[in-house]
């Protein structure tokens, strides 16, 4: 998925999603939640549940952030990873946590998939770590990241965070595509690219063979 | 139709429709604007809505328009330009069809269609509002009710493990058409199921099964691939549960083999692979790992002569539905053949009538995909003698379609085009059900004649479509190198016991089975004698064994011995076999007799007296002729295919353990008796013809 022009792919995406968006404003039913804790933005919110989908963020707002991963659809890979790597569950009971999740198309692009079933069956430390580049201790709503300037993942990796447009910009590289999903002690904040320091090893073809 | 493309009846046909049906009399086209869209129609099937419309002279392409709307008719969502027709979707491009998908199935929305010519848009057609068709099932039904978590989920979540299992226990359940069978265990114990499908009722056992001439669906081999299983379960209920006509028509014609999850570890990890990393597709005929030997065993045991693979893909500039047949060149040329009928000749067509983009995998901007690899199941299957395809269900963006990523839209663009294809591929099998089995036969016994040369890597080329090709490139030739051709392909492959039964360390967690175990797997006939094992190469899956035993095999489990016929040309007298005998394009003026622990092997070859063998080794016979009667006793392992015998046939007692003897293509100019062998006689589905009475455990081949 490493098209030529990844900034391209990601115009497109929010080009398309953009009349989408419209249509959650205009509703004339709308939600039965509609408090400011379960309001999600960023340009990727408008394809995801919303509304009174299944997994819409006021659902989502009530359960255990690892069921919540569960029900985002552009999260299979980093919920697949974060439940084997056992990152989450490594946290004391009841800690609060934020969670920088990169998207399917953000794995995609960074990983081969040989590469990523290495990390996933034979390297957990090293699978660990990568995820810990994603958790950052306390409930911060993506304001709140911005207001601060830098954050400090478990990885230990100090995190810039600015201000880019609508949205927010982590490490320099990736976007806040929907954030400020909330779950019980925790945030989700969908990025689209994967923080860490390992290699990209996905190729410059999106092919990949059967 | 097998041997050629039904292309230009097909385009005629269509082409004397468009005439036919298109209204547009001449005061419909006066009111148009210039270069307006008309006659748009909407045809909504399960997750999917087919637009049609009157073509615009000199557009270039059309763009659809997809509204939600309310029930009296009014937007509630701004206009989304949902997809792109161009020329080179599909075959008949005189009468455009866009499938349009990714929307929540019961939904209703408006559609218009405009023309482009280069980038200049022209007017939009007239809107048509529908009403989409609601997830398959009365949900006041038993049975019909059921959904997967899917379904449930809005496409936000994949159906799990457990759901799964709750799911086709249920339809198992309450339908009397499904019996639901393990197959074997994941690495990781997870159940591997398969729904046995039939109507009124399942044949009983696979050998009753295989004699309905099945097809089957793989439908989720790469975990992080779901899409094409998210059609499987649906197709099941539908299969379970449906009163039309068509469902319990095509149910009692085949058997409809659905697995689910042969990768269950993969699937609930969302990996590739496997538990241990293995990428299954990559081990079908290495069999290293439980999951893919189970399937082989499947294969073996139920006999599918027709199947899909399913899978999905990261180019977002292919087509909706890359297809690609067994290529490698070992692959018996009707076989090939059948397949690409299949793809070019039915789903090409049938694609251009629903508006899905069917392509050969490896078309646009192709890549090094879609190859000879024999460790990949299209062309295991292939190699297997079934007709088959990979299925990839294509990425989000690109050239079409619009780009939604992982998002739940697009999972249902994925699902639902899936879906479409497995139904036209059991219609494709109810159509050409006599062909399939021709064609099966036919390479049954080329393979069996053991004659041409041998590939180890190397494909046929998949010519570029004329139509002209809906893609704009063929996938990559990927013709056999000089080094990986054998022009004298051995008479069989000689193991010693440490190659044949020695301890493996290639399977998970650094145990393997043992070679033996994997030919009992791929159901060949061995010969035990004295000296060694024998894997003669007159057998089904010719092709098949050298990539395995060979010392030239590129993924080979051993280097066998090649061994070469010992016995060629004419000779006169009475034959005495001991040992291992190779008879090839032989002329044997003579009685045979196979002598206790020796083994006759033979192709081409014209045998005049009886031939007879008693506690043999074994006996393998194909494309040859033996005047005069043949009795075989307690005797190891029997195969005899594509065999004309003038006497008298009968096996008595034979003790072949659990690879059954073959009588498979021959003819018996007289009777055919078969009695108190270990394991009955199969004829793998390909009659005998016997001019004499059948009797006992042959009674029915
Ligand atoms: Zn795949």
């Amino acid at each position: 998925m490493s098209n030529p022009s990844r900034a391209l792919h990601l115009v497109a995406v929010a080009l398309l999603l953009t009349p989408v968006a419209c249509t959650t404003t205009t509703d004339p039913k709308p939600p039965r939640d509609t408090t400011s804790a379960t309001q999600v933005t960023g340009p990727l919110c408008a394809a995801l549940p919303t509304g009174t989908d299944p997994g819409n963020p006021s659902f989502l707002a009530d359960q255990p952030v690892d069921q919540a991963l569960r029900w985002i659809p552009t999260l299979t890979t980093f919920e697949a990873a974060l439940r084997t790597s056992g990152a989450l569950t490594d946290l004391p009971t009841g800690t609060d946590v934020t969670i920088l999740a990169p998207s399917d198309d953000a794995f995609a692009a960074t990983f081969s998939e040989d590469n990523w079933d290495d990390l996933m069956t034979r390297h957990t430390d090293q699978l660990r770590t990568l995820l810990k580049a994603h958790l950052i201790t306390g409930t911060h709503t993506i304001d709140d990241l911005v207001t601060a300037g830098t954050t400090a993942t478990l990885d230990g990796t100090t995190v810039t965070v600015t201000r880019t447009g609508p949205t927010a910009r982590l490490a320099d590289r990736a976007d806040a595509v929907c954030a400020d999903y909330r779950a019980t002690n925790a945030r989700i904040h969908i990025i689209n690219a994967v923080l860490g320091a390992l290699p990209k090893t996905a190729g410059d073809t999106d092919e990949r063979a059967h | 139709m097998r041997h050629q493309r039904p292309l230009a009846i097909a385009v005629a046909t269509l082409l004397t429709l468009t005439l036919t049906t298109a209204p547009t009399p001449a005061n419909a086209q006066s009111a148009a604007a210039p270069n307006q869209v008309t006659n748009l129609t909407i045809r909504q099937a399960d997750g999917y809505a087919t637009l049609a419309w009157q073509p615009v002279d000199g557009a270039t392409d059309y763009q659809i328009e997809r509204t939600a709307v309310d029930a009296t008719g009014t937007p509630t969502g701004a206009p989304t330009i949902v997809g792109i027709w161009r020329p080179n979707r599909q075959i008949n491009q005189q009468a455009p069809t866009f499938a349009d998908a990714g929307f929540n199935p019961g939904d209703t929305f408006q559609w218009r269609v405009r023309a482009r010519a280069g980038t200049t848009e022209q007017p939009y057609s007239d809107p048509v509002v529908a009403t989409t068709t609601a997830p398959w099932g009365n949900p006041d039904t038993p049975g019909e009710q059921l959904r997967t978590q899917w379904e449930t989920a809005h496409a936000a979540q994949y159906t799990s493990d457990t759901d799964e299992y709750a799911y086709t226990a249920a339809i198992d359940a309450l339908s009397d058409r499904v019996r639901v069978v393990e197959l074997g265990r994941t690495v990781q114990n997870r159940p591997i199921n398969m729904l046995v499908i039939g109507y009124p009722t399942p044949a009983t056992t696979p050998e009753a099964v295989a004699a309905t001439a099945p097809v089957a669906i793989n439908c989720n081999v790469h975990g992080n691939e779901p899409g094409d299983r998210e059609a499987c379960l649906i197709m099941a209920r539908q299969l379970a549960f449906s009163t039309d006509p068509r469902i319990t028509d095509l149910l009692s014609h085949t058997t409809v083999l659905i697995v689910p999850t042969i990768n269950g570890d993969g699937r609930a990890n969302n990996t590739r692979g496997n538990s241990t990393g293995q990428d299954l597709n990559r081990d079908y005929s290495l069999i290293r790992q439980p999951e893919t030997a189970a399937y082989i065993k499947m294969v073996r045991d139920y006999r599918p002569v027709a199947g899909y693979d399913g899978h999905e893909f990261g180019n977002s500039r292919a087509g909706d539905l890359p297809m690609l047949p067994p290529r490698h060149q070992n692959v018996a040329q009707p076989i090939f053949d059948q397949s690409q009928d299949m793809i070019e000749g039915h789903m090409y067509t049938k694609g251009a009538e629903a508006g899905w983009w069917a392509c050969p995998y490896g078309c646009e901007g192709g890549g090094n995909v879609g190859l000879s690899e024999e460790t990949i199941l299209r062309n295991t299957l292939g190699l297997k003698n079934v007709a088959n395809s990979l299925l990839e269900l294509r990425s989000s963006g690109g050239q079409t379609r619009p780009d939604e990523g992982n998002t739940a839209n697009n999972r249902r663009r994925k699902t639902y085009s899936a879906l479409w294809t497995f139904h036209q591929f059991l219609d494709y099998h109810r159509a050409d059900r006599n062909d399939i089995l021709t064609s099966r036969a036919e390479s049954i016994e080329i393979q069996a004649a053991n004659t041409g040369r041998l590939v180890f890597r190397g494909s046929r080329p998949i010519p570029a479509h004329p139509a002209p090709h809906p893609g704009d490139s063929p996938p990559p030739l990927d013709a056999p190198r000089a080094d990986l051709i054998l022009d004298n392909a051995p008479c069989a492959y000689k193991l010693t016991d440490e190659q044949y039964n020695g301890a493996r360390t290639d399977g998970p967690g650094g145990v393997g089975t043992t070679v033996a175990q994997r030919i009992a797997a791929h159901g060949w006939q061995v010969i035990k004698t004295n000296d060694g094992w024998y894997v003669p190469l007159n057998q089904p899956e010719r092709g098949l064994i050298p990539l395995l035993l060979d010392t030239q095999g590129v993924e080979k489990l051993t280097d066998g011995e090649r061994v070469y016929p010992t016995l060629t040309g004419r000779r006169n007298g009475p034959l005495t076999v001991t040992g291992f005998t190779c008879a090839a394009d032989a002329t044997i003026n003579g009685p045979v007799t196979v002598q206790p622990g020796a083994a006759l092997v033979a192709t081409a070859t014209t045998i005049s007296g009886p031939v007879s063998a008693n506690r043999a080794a074994g006996v393998v016979l194909a494309d040859s002729t033996v005047n005069g009667p043949l009795q075989i006793t307690t005797t190891n392992a029997i195969s005899i295919i594509d065999v004309t015998i003038a006497g008298p046939a009968s096996l008595t007692g034979n003790t072949t353990g659990t690879t059954a003897a073959l009588l498979a293509g021959n003819t018996i100019r007289g009777p055919l008796n078969c009695t108190a062998n270990s394991t009955a006689p199969t004829n793998l589905g390909v009659a005998n013809t016997v001019h004499g009475p059948r009797t006992n455990q042959c009674a029915a081949l």
